[in-house]
């Protein structure tokens, strides 16, 4: 969420992960491990061989899973760290459309609020490159 | 892209504007003339350069 929203809004760091807030109503849970169960999601960094099933009731066991998938690395977030769980983050969400689809990215108000939650000291660099990107919007550049 | 309501307004922070004289503004500006999708496809675009300049170094060694 971080990364990727950040170069959607104009931040010019690369991340090689993806962070999606997932809703934890089971019906979504359902779809999640449907859309990215052929993908073979991994627990990233764990020793291979682990008895992991990304399936609903592993979904529901957890909240947050740091993955590796055929298609990259992937953080799924039930919970954002001062930023809460999906529901609280929707209306702070902007609506983009990425190949055709309409994807739901943090505005770039919350994501420095949530950086800063995280503690500024983490990642001076990247928050205050954030900060100067709402500048510069704000000026209209 | 639409936007929500937007967030509480920010106290500087004075640790983090020092940080903010280092940020080169002018990639900045020249990002935010591009598309949400652009930008998106100019990260995608950089990060296949790295990697064929790491597949280059590869078949060098």
């Amino acid at each position: 969420m971080i990364g990727v929203a950040a170069n959607i809004h104009g931040a010019l760091r690369t991340t090689l992960d993806i962070d999606v807030v997932y809703g934890r109503s089971p019906a979504n849970i359902e779809r999640l491990a449907a859309a990215l169960g052929p993908y073979q999601p991994y627990l990233r960094g764990a020793p291979l061989g682990l008895p992991f099933t990304f399936d609903p009731a592993t979904i529901e066991r957890g909240l947050n899973f740091a993955l590796t998938t055929t298609l990259g690395d992937i953080d799924l977030l039930g919970e954002v760290a001062g930023g809460g769980p999906f529901d609280q983050l929707l209306p702070y969400a902007e609506s983009v459309e990425l190949e055709s689809r309409r994807c739901l990215v943090v505005s770039l108000e919350k994501l420095i609020a949530l950086k800063r939650a995280a503690g500024p000291a983490k990642d001076r660099e990247a928050l205050a490159e954030l900060e100067a990107l709402l500048e510069e919007r704000e000026r209209g550049s | 892209m639409s936007g929500g309501p937007r967030g509480a307004a920010l106290d500087p922070d004075p640790v983090t504007e020092v940080y903010k004289r280092d940020v080169d503004r002018t990639l900045l500006r020249e990002n935010l003339r591009l598309t949400p999708p652009q930008r998106i496809e100019k990260v995608m675009s950089f990060m296949r350069s790295i990697e064929q300049l790491r597949e280059a170094a590869r078949r060098k060694r």
